[in-house]
């Protein structure tokens, strides 16, 4: 009950933030410079058919209608229609957006799977020449930009060995083992940056817990090396650490922006440059505003998580 | 152990890819297509899937001649303002809908009287259509307009399926039909374009021997040829310069190349100081060395310039040779413009590609003669706005190229004219210009080019260093694609072993 009463609270305070969002999306993408119809008509741009085309978009209309009849539509469900090419923009979030969704978890997957017992190994052998290389590989893996990983996995694994297709992208639905074939360079790119930050922290947090005294008692009682680290330790450095990867879904988010646009995969990341580049009010609006909304509800579900594991907070 | 079965695995998945993309072409394009309805569309890119779709009246050869496609044959009256099409007969949109002069006149009529048509100033000579028979179409002109055939070679000749425009009306662009002979099946925005071969074209001659056409963006030059060498993608276009020798070299691939429409250049600011005054802008242009760039930034591949006419252009005039740095002429036409010490301006450039390399040539380029350079470098979309507004000194856009002689011209040296963002203003130029597009013969209406392109150069708004060329990588066992200065990549006459 105590956590439900907590969850309604946040949800409260949610929506404020949430109208305030909005407006701070639409008026961003307004300030920006540039006009949508003379990029649009590029060569073909004069006077006459750029107000034609303004007319007919909408946007002579006063900025407050604009938002008015935006913000109307998006609590129905409709996010209007691409200045480009008359597609409608919940469709193409609903086509965009699990793309995003399967590279992100996947690179969350290969973080995790280099984090954990990279974290514990430096941990449990501090101030060793293993804990020294894991953390220059560590400290590579948040320093390495993912462009240029990206770049270089694609050299090696399909140009030079010929693995790997460098790009492209097939639905899980249409074959899932291409898919995860095409998705496993991007994978990496993205996952190691991530993968490096939460190596840093959980040798941290595991270093603070080894210290402590419920360790010392585990390992009075006769708990062997494996069971104090994995059972003891483990479970309770996790927990800062999962701050940090609330925190780190969203890094991922916009790290897929610059993985998307090497392997040409067709997702959230490159819609939303495509947008900026061609001032598609109606598409940057609709990606910005559900990229809040989830990075948002990561955080309320990463709080909801740390509420039930720690009391402390709910009663905050 | 366990990386030999992963590598196993992975090989195994290669290979059904392989497997799965037999009898498809796919084509690595630089951008995605943002709109594939000939009335609205203004992206270049979207002209190489349109030719897929849609058949024109007519079609340029690669020397630019005007060839017959959906008319048959053409009749232009003594004075130019009326051209009459006989049309070819028993041709069939991909919906089933008859192609004939009815269909003609709603294509033409839709794209001079759509309210936000790309294709009206292209157009704009036309008074009205008309229908002789089904087979035959009278175009009627207010004023003999030269280029008109060439228009007719582009996106203002492509013929949609009346049927289908009525019936999806703005979705249109996302629902294609035309007659040519691949038709629209579904796009992914970003990922992909499919087509497929059209079972009822009328060029029975001209059948490509695979059933599916896919084009895909790859924004990123690297990753386009990554994908092209690793046999991920068959086709792609364009090339960038250092990746030329690398495709040339591959066992696989091969390289075509062939001289563009388009031109590249500075556009100076004539509207306000400093380049208001002629002689500044005389003492710039007078710093460029064209042989330079072509070799630094594109390893000798383009042409140097100064004219808007390439070398193919039936306007092309030797008597605008391309000549050296000339420091001293720089350094006199300073002292005459009352700044013996140099001057200082900012060139604005855009994103990406070669833009940044190209303009510290120019930097040191007019450092040698005192004039200080500064560089800014700015968004596509804001670059645009700024050039609208003339909100600039100096600016590096370019243009891609039309076949007609007038579109390389008209619209960037005459008054007022919509790209002219130079603000420049000459009236004898306006003359010429004017008289040229209402020329049929091309003699004659070379030398007015001549005698206006003298006056253009010596009054230096618009300093042009160099023609692009059409570069077009492919596997080897891509055969038959032909290579027009156009660049459109004609697909129909293509066989893939």
């Amino acid at each position: 009950v105590a956590v439900l009463t907590f969850a309604l609270r946040r949800l409260l305070y949610a929506l404020p933030t949430l109208v305030v969002v909005t407006i701070m999306v639409f008026a961003l993408v307004r300030v920006l410079p540039g006009d949508p119809a003379l990029l649009m008509l590029g060569e073909e741009a004069n006077p006459e058919l750029v107000k034609a085309l303004n007319r007919e978009l909408g946007l002579d209309q006063p900025l407050v209608t604009q938002y008015l009849n935006w913000i109307g539509g998006a609590i129905r469900g409709d996010l209007g229609a691409s200045l480009r090419n008359n597609e409608s923009v919940s469709r193409l979030v609903a086509e965009k957006l699990p793309t995003t969704l399967e590279l992100s978890l996947l690179a969350m997957l290969v973080a995790l799977a280099l984090a954990i017992p990279a974290g514990v190994f430096t941990a449990v052998r501090r101030g060793g020449a293993a804990d020294g290389t894991v953390t220059v590989l560590a400290l590579s893996g948040i320093s390495l930009p993912n462009f240029f990983l990206g770049v270089l996995l694609i050299y090696f694994f399909s140009v030079q060995l010929g693995w790997i297709p460098p790009s492209g992208y097939v639905t899980p639905g249409e074959n899932l083992g291409q898919n995860l074939l095409l998705m496993l360079m991007p994978a990496i790119t993205l996952g190691t940056g991530t993968a490096g930050v939460l190596t840093r922290f959980l040798r941290g947090s595991m270093l603070e817990v080894l210290t402590q005294d419920f360790v010392r008692t585990a390992r009075a009682k006769g708990a062997g090396p494996r069971a104090v680290v994995y059972r003891h330790a483990l479970r309770n450095a996790v927990l800062p650490v999962l701050t940090i990867f609330g925190l780190q879904l969203s890094a991922l988010l916009s790290g897929a922006v610059i993985t998307e646009q090497i392997f040409s995969i067709p997702g959230f990341g490159r819609l939303l440059v495509e947008a900026v580049a061609t001032r598609d009010f109606p598409v940057l609006q609709g990606v910005v505003l559900i990229s809040s909304v989830s990075i948002f509800a990561v955080s309320f579900l990463v709080d909801l998580m740390y509420a039930s594991v720690d009391p402390r907070i709910r009663y905050q | 152990m366990k990386a030999l079965v992963v590598a196993g695995i992975v090989v195994a998945f290669g290979a059904l890819a392989t497997l799965a993309q037999e009898r498809t072409v796919t084509v690595g394009l630089d951008a995605d297509p943002p709109n594939l309805d000939p009335a609205l569309s203004s992206a270049l890119v979207d002209r190489q899937v349109q030719n897929q779709i849609y058949d024109k009246l007519v079609d340029i050869d690669s020397n630019l001649k005007i060839i017959p496609m959906l008319a048959l044959s053409w009749k232009v009256s003594e004075l130019g303002t009326t051209y009459t099409f006989t049309l070819r007969q028993g041709v069939k949109f991909q919906d089933g809908t008859a192609f004939d002069a009815n269909a003609v006149k709603y294509n033409l009529d839709r794209y001079i009287n759509l309210e936000t048509s790309r294709r009206k100033g292209e157009l704009a000579s036309i008074k009205d259509v008309r229908v002789l028979n089904a087979n035959t179409v009278q175009l009627n002109l207010k004023f003999p307009f030269a280029p008109l055939l060439s228009v007719l070679a582009d996106r203002a000749g492509m013929m949609v399926s009346p049927t289908a425009e009525k019936k999806f009306g703005k979705d249109f662009t996302n629902n294609p039909v035309g007659s040519g002979p691949f038709s629209f099946v579904e796009r992914k925005r970003q990922d992909r374009i499919t087509l497929e071969r059209n079972g009822a074209y009328w060029d029975t001659k001209n059948v490509p021997n695979f059933e599916k056409l896919i084009y895909r963006p790859f924004p990123d030059g690297d990753v386009r040829a990554a994908n092209l060498l690793s046999g991920a993608i068959q086709v792609m276009t364009p090339v960038d310069p250092k990746d030329l020798k690398v495709i040339e070299e591959n066992a696989r691939t091969e390289l075509t190349s062939v001289p563009g429409l388009g031109f590249q250049g500075i556009r100076l600011n004539t509207t306000k100081a400093p380049f208001n005054n002629k002689a500044l802008r005389q003492a710039f242009a007078a710093t460029l060395d064209r042989e330079a760039i072509n070799r630094v930034v594109f390893l000798g591949s383009v042409t140097p310039a100064t004219t808007p006419f390439p070398p193919g252009s039936p306007a092309y005039s030797k008597a605008f040779p391309v000549t050296p740095p000339n420091l001293e002429l720089a350094k006199k036409k300073l002292a005459e413009g009352g700044k013996p010490n140099g001057f200082s301006f900012t060139l604005l450039i855009g994103t990406g590609g070669v833009g940044a390399q190209l303009a510290q040539l120019y930097q040191a380029f007019a450092k040698n003669a005192g004039i200080d350079m500064k560089i800014e470098q700015i968004e596509f979309g804001t670059l645009l706005a700024r050039a609208d507004k003339k909100d600039f000194d100096a600016l590096a856009l370019g243009w891609s190229g039309r076949p007609d002689p007038d579109g390389n011209i008209f619209d960037f040296f005459t008054t007022g004219a919509a790209s002219n963002y130079s603000g420049y203003s000459n009236p004898r130029v306006d003359r010429l210009l004017q008289l040229a597009r209402q020329t049929r013969d091309i003699i004659v209406r070379k030398d007015i080019y001549e005698d206006a392109l003298t006056n253009i150069l010596d009054d230096a708004s618009y300093p042009i260093t160099y023609f692009q060329k059409v570069n077009v990588g492919k596997l080897k066992t891509v055969d038959g694609l032909p290579l027009n200065p156009d660049g459109i990549l004609r697909f129909k006459f293509v066989k893939f072993n």
